[in-house]
C-alpha cells in the first residue's frame, strides 16, 4: 500500500533538509524517492505544521546484557516503583532506572526511537544480551563487543603478534558475538583489577602483562579502522569519575594516533582538580580537544537528577565507587575472565556539589563542542539517568531560559564554578535531528536509516510542534516502524519486533586455530558453542540479523 | 453510619490486590462508587462489585468478610481509621502501614506488617512467614508500630526489623529476628533454629530457651530492672499479653550476633 505523509516540515540533516515542507511517500516499509505517477495513496496523513524526522537512534544505552539483568534483580523496588499496567496490546512491565525489556521497548518507541544499541556486550554474554534485546519490543537493536580486558587479547598483544592477527581476532569477535562495533572499557583496567591494581592510568603498565592502556587503545582503534568497521572504536576511557581525569581522556584521544575513536559518556571523564574542593569542570579543554581532532567523536552521558543505577563493565571504578551506593547495596563480579561488571545504585542530587557540577559539565560539553555530527545525545542509560529523561535533556539544550532556571536551582557552589550560565548556544531542531538521527546512523554505518531519503527504511517520527521541546519530544504524534504506524499520540498502538544490526568484516579463518586452542585450554565452553549463528539469531533468539556493509579493508 | 463492608462473593483463583481499599483511599466514596472501582483478577480488570457485595457507608471503618487467603495488601499504606477482616487475610497485610488499626480474626499470609511504620495489626489466628520483615529489595523491615499475633508465626519474623514491636502468643518459626537492626520481638511460645542470626541490635524476649547460632555469647542469668518498664510498655489490656509483668525481671541473657556487631540481646524468662 502506498502511504502519503502530506505537508509535514521535514528535518533530514543527511540530505541537508532543514524544516522544508515536503510530502513523503512510503511503500513496503521504505521511503520512495518521489511520488509514484498517477497513483492514489491508500492512506494519507495530513501533517501540516508537524515536524517529521527519521526514527531516532540511541547509540549508547544499556538495555540488554548481563549487568542490566543484575540491576533488575538487585533492585526489585525499582520494578515496583513504576509499573506499566497491561493493556490489550502491551504487556506489563516496570522499572524506572532498569526497566524491564517490555517497558524499555514501549517507552523508547513512545519517545520516537526506533533503533538502540547496547554498548557493552561481553562476547561470552552475547547470547543473553541478544536474547534480552530480542525481548525488547519496538526496536531494532545491536551491540558492541567488549574487548580490551579479555585475557586472549592481552595474551596475544603481550606475545607481540602482529596487527594482522589482532585484526583477525577482532573481526572474529564481531562475527561470533553478532555485533556492530567494538568497545573497550577502562582498557586493560578490568583485567588489572583482578591482579589487585586499583587504578591504571593511560601510560601505566598492567601489573601482569607488559602493556599499557595506551597500547590497547592504539591497537584496537587501528584494528577497527583497518577492518573497515564503520563505527570507530567505542572507548570508555581510563579513570572514570576521578577528579583530574581529563588528562587521561586527552591521552586516550591521542592514543588512537589519528585513527577514528569514539569516547563515550565523556562527561564522566571531564573532571579537573581546581577549586577549594579539588573538583572542577574540564569541559573547556575537552571540547577544545574534540573540536580540534576530527578523528574524535563523543557522546556525553549527561547526568540528570534523581534515582538511577550505574551499570558498568568497569569493575575497577565501580568497586572504587561502591561506598556511594544508594540504596546501600552493590555488586562487582568477574565474567568468565572476559571482563567484569559492577552494579551500584545511585541517586544524583541537585544540591550535592559534585552531582550538580556533573550535570553542568555534561551540558557544557554539549554546548561547547561545535560539530553536532560528532557529539551524541546520551545519558549513558541508566548510568547518568534513565533514557526517559531525554525529552527534558533536549529542552535543556534548546531553551537557554529553562537551562538558566535549572542552573539557578542546583548547588550554588557548583553553579558558580560552571561557565554554563554564560553559554548562549541553543540547539536548533535541525541540530537535534543531527545528533539523534543522522549522525548516529552515519557513525554506525547504517545507510538504511537515520534519514528520509529514497530507499531508507520507513522508520519515521512525527512530532507536534509545541512551545516546550520537552513536550514535543516526550509525546510524538506518530511513529512509523517499517512503514507501519506503531505509536499514536505517545501511546503504543501496534507492537512489533526488531532485528539485530551487525557488521561482518572479512578475516582469515586460520585465526580460529589459535582461538580454539585458547578455548580448549581455558574456557568454560567450546568455541563452536560460543559463536552465535544467523540461524540461532533468527529462530532461537528471535532477532534476525541485518548485515551492514564495511569499508573495504584498509581503505579510509 | 455503618462500616463499609466488602463481603467476598466467591473465592477467587488468582490473587487480588486490595491495597487501594483503605480508609485513606476510599475517603468520601459511597458504596456505589466503591462497587465500580477497578480490580485486577489475573490479567482481567473487573469491577469491585463483581467480586464483593458492598454495603455500608463509613469508609473510616472498613469491614472485609472473606474466607479466602488470596486478598493481598489489605491496609497498604493506611494512616488512620480501622480495617477489620472477618476471616482470613492474604499476603502483605498492613504493608507500609503508617497509622490506624487492622484486626484480622483468622490467619494472615506472609509479609504481614512488612515496612510498617505506625499503627497496629492484630491477627487472631496464625501469621505467615516474614511477619514484619523486609520484602525483597528493601533493606528495612518494620520501622514502627505494633503487631500482635494470637496464634503462631512463620519463619523470618522481624527480618531486617528497624523499630516497633512484634508480639507472638504462640510459636515463631526459624530465623526469628534474623538481620534485625533494632526493635522488639516477644514470643511466648517456642522459636525455631537460627534465632537472631545476623542480628545487629534489638531485643528478642522469649520464654523458651532458643536455638541460637554459635555467634551468640551467653551472659548468664541477670536481674534487669528495665524489663519492668519494657513489659509495661508491651502489655495490652485483655488477651495473652496482659500479664507480662508477672513474669518478673529475671532473665537469662545472650548477646549477638557477634558476626554483626553483637549488640542484639536475646532475653529468656526462666
Amino acid at each position: 500500500m502506498l502511504t502519503k505523509l502530506a505537508g509535514g516540515r521535514l528535518y533530514d540533516p543527511a540530505h541537508g533538509i532543514n524544516g522544508e515542507v515536503r510530502d513523503l511517500y512510503l511503500r513496503d516499509g521504505q521511503i520512495l524517492a518521489k511520488a509514484p505517477f498517477g497513483e492514489t495513496p491508500g492512506r494519507t496523513y495530513d501533517l501540516a505544521g508537524k515536524l517529521v524526522m527519521a526514527g531516532a537512534i540511541d547509540l549508547h544505552t544499556h538495555i540488554g546484557g548481563g549487568k542490566v539483568n543484575i540491576a533488575r534483580t538487585m533492585l526489585p523496588e525499582d520494578q515496583r516503583a513504576l509499573v506499566r499496567t497491561r493493556t490489550a496490546l502491551t504487556r506489563t512491565g516496570g522499572g524506572h532506572a532498569a526497566p524491564s525489556t517490555f517497558a524499555a521497548g514501549y517507552r523508547y518507541a513512545e519517545m520516537g526511537y526506533t533503533t538502540a544499541f547496547e554498548p557493552a556486550v561481553l562476547p561470552v554474554n552475547a547470547r543473553q544480551a541478544h536474547m534480552e534485546m530480542a525481548d525488547t519490543p519496538m526496536l531494532d537493536t545491536g551491540g558492541y563487543a567488549m574487548l580490551g580486558s579479555d585475557e586472549l587479547l592481552l595474551q596475544l598483544m603481550s606475545e607481540g603478534v602482529g596487527q594482522e592477527v589482532i585484526n583477525n581476532y577482532v573481526a572474529w569477535s564481531l562475527h561470533a558475538a553478532q555485533c556492530i562495533g567494538i568497545k573497550v572499557v577502562n582498557p586493560g583496567g578490568i583485567s588489572a583489577f583482578k591482579f589487585n591494581a586499583r587504578s591504571l592510568d593511560v601510560d601505566e603498565r598492567h601489573p601482569h602483562y607488559p602493556l599499557t592502556p595506551r597500547d590497547i587503545v592504539r591497537t584496537l582503534s587501528r584494528a577497527v579502522f583497518e577492518l573497515g568497521v564503520p563505527h570507530p572504536l567505542h572507548v570508555h576511557a581510563s579513570n572514570l569519575g576521578i577528579p583530574g581525569n581529563h588528562t587521561a581522556t586527552l591521552a586516550t584521544m591521542d592514543a588512537a594516533e589519528g585513527f577514528p575513536i569514539h569516547l563515550t559518556h565523556i562527561q564522566f571523564h571531564t573532571y579537573g582538580t581546581e577549586g577549594d574542593r579539588h573538583f572542577s569542570s574540564a569541559a573547556g579543554e575537552i571540547a577544545q580537544a574534540v573540536n580540534a581532532r576530527k578523528n574524535v567523536s563523543i557522546d556525553v552521558g549527561q547526568v540528570m537528577f534523581g534515582q538511577t543505577v550505574t551499570v558498568s563493565g568497569d569493575t575497577m571504578r565501580q568497586y572504587a565507587n561502591h561506598h556511594h551506593a544508594h540504596p546501600r547495596k552493590w555488586t562487582c563480579m568477574d565474567i568468565e575472565c572476559d571482563a567484569g561488571c559492577g552494579v551500584v545504585p545511585f541517586r544524583y542530587r541537585d544540591q550535592n556539589f559534585v552531582n550538580a557540577l556533573q550535570w553542568a559539565i555534561g551540558l557544557e560539553l554539549f554546548l561547547m563542542v561545535d560539530d553536532p555530527w560528532r557529539v551524541f545525545l546520551t545519558t549513558d542509560h541508566p548510568n547518568g539517568a534513565p533514557f526517559t529523561s531525554y525529552p527534558r535533556l533536549i529542552r535543556l539544550l534548546m531553551d537557554r531560559g529553562f537551562r538558566n532556571d535549572q542552573l539557578a536551582r542546583i548547588n550554588p557552589e557548583a553553579a558558580a564554578m560552571s561557565c554554563l550560565g554564560s553559554l548562549e548556544r541553543e540547539y536548533s531542531l535541525y541540530e537535534i535531528a543531527i545528533m539523534t538521527r543522522a549522525a548516529p546512523a552515519r557513525i554506525l554505518g547504517l545507510a538504511d536509516r537515520g534519514h528520509l531519503g529514497a530507499g531508507a527504511r520507513a522508520d519515521i517520527t512525527v512530532y507536534h510542534q509545541l512551545d516546550d521541546p520537552e513536550q514535543t519530544f516526550a509525546r510524538p504524534m506518530l511513529v512509523f516502524k517499517d512503514g507501519e504506524v506503531v505509536v499514536e499520540d505517545g501511546a503504543v498502538t501496534r507492537v512489533v519486533g526488531g532485528g539485530t544490526q551487525v557488521v561482518r568484516p572479512e578475516f582469515d579463518p586460520a585465526i580460529e586455530l589459535r582461538i580454539g586452542r585458547w578455548f580448549d585450554r581455558y574456557h568454560s565452553i567450546r568455541m563452536a558453542n560460543f559463536r552465535i549463528s544467523d540461524t540461532e539469531m533468527a529462530d532461537g533468539i528471535g532477532s534476525p540479523v541485518t548485515v551492514h556493509p564495511c569499508r573495504p579493508r584498509g581503505v579510509a | 453510619m455503618t462500616a463499609l463492608t466488602l463481603q467476598l462473593l466467591a473465592p477467587p483463583s488468582p490473587r487480588i490486590d486490595l491495597s487501594a481499599f483503605t480508609p485513606d483511599g476510599l475517603a468520601g466514596q459511597s458504596a456505589d462508587e466503591v462497587r465500580r472501582l477497578p480490580l485486577w483478577v489475573g490479567n482481567q480488570q473487573v469491577e469491585t462489585g463483581d467480586l464483593f457485595r458492598v454495603t455500608g457507608d463509613d469508609t473510616d471503618a472498613i469491614l472485609i468478610r472473606s474466607d479466602s487467603d488470596r486478598l493481598d495488601g489489605i491496609g497498604t499504606g493506611m494512616t488512620r481509621g480501622s480495617i477489620r477482616v472477618e476471616g482470613r487475610a492474604g499476603a502483605y497485610l498492613g504493608r507500609r502501614q503508617r497509622g490506624g488499626a487492622i484486626a484480622v480474626t483468622g490467619d494472615a499470609g506472609p509479609f504481614a506488617g512488612s515496612g510498617m511504620s505506625g499503627g497496629t495489626i492484630r491477627i487472631g489466628g496464625d501469621a505467615g512467614d516474614f511477619l514484619g520483615a523486609a520484602i525483597a529489595g528493601e533493606r528495612r523491615g518494620m520501622r514502627g508500630g505494633r503487631i500482635e499475633v494470637l496464634g503462631n508465626a512463620g519463619d523470618r519474623v522481624g527480618d531486617h526489623q528497624r523499630r516497633g514491636q512484634i508480639l507472638i502468643n504462640g510459636n515463631a518459626g526459624d530465623y526469628c529476628g534474623s538481620r534485625m537492626v533494632a526493635g522488639t520481638i516477644l514470643v511466648l511460645g517456642r522459636t525455631g533454629i537460627n534465632t537472631g542470626l545476623a542480628m545487629r541490635r534489638g531485643t528478642l524476649l522469649l520464654t523458651a530457651e532458643p536455638n541460637l547460632p554459635p555467634t551468640f555469647n551467653d551472659n548468664g542469668t541477670q536481674q534487669l530492672a528495665f524489663l519492668a518498664l519494657l513489659t509495661r510498655d508491651l502489655a495490652t489490656a485483655g488477651g495473652p499479653f496482659e500479664q507480662l509483668k508477672s513474669r518478673g525481671t529475671r532473665v537469662r541473657r545472650w548477646l549477638g550476633d557477634l558476626g554483626y556487631g553483637g549488640q542484639g540481646e536475646v532475653l529468656v524468662w526462666g
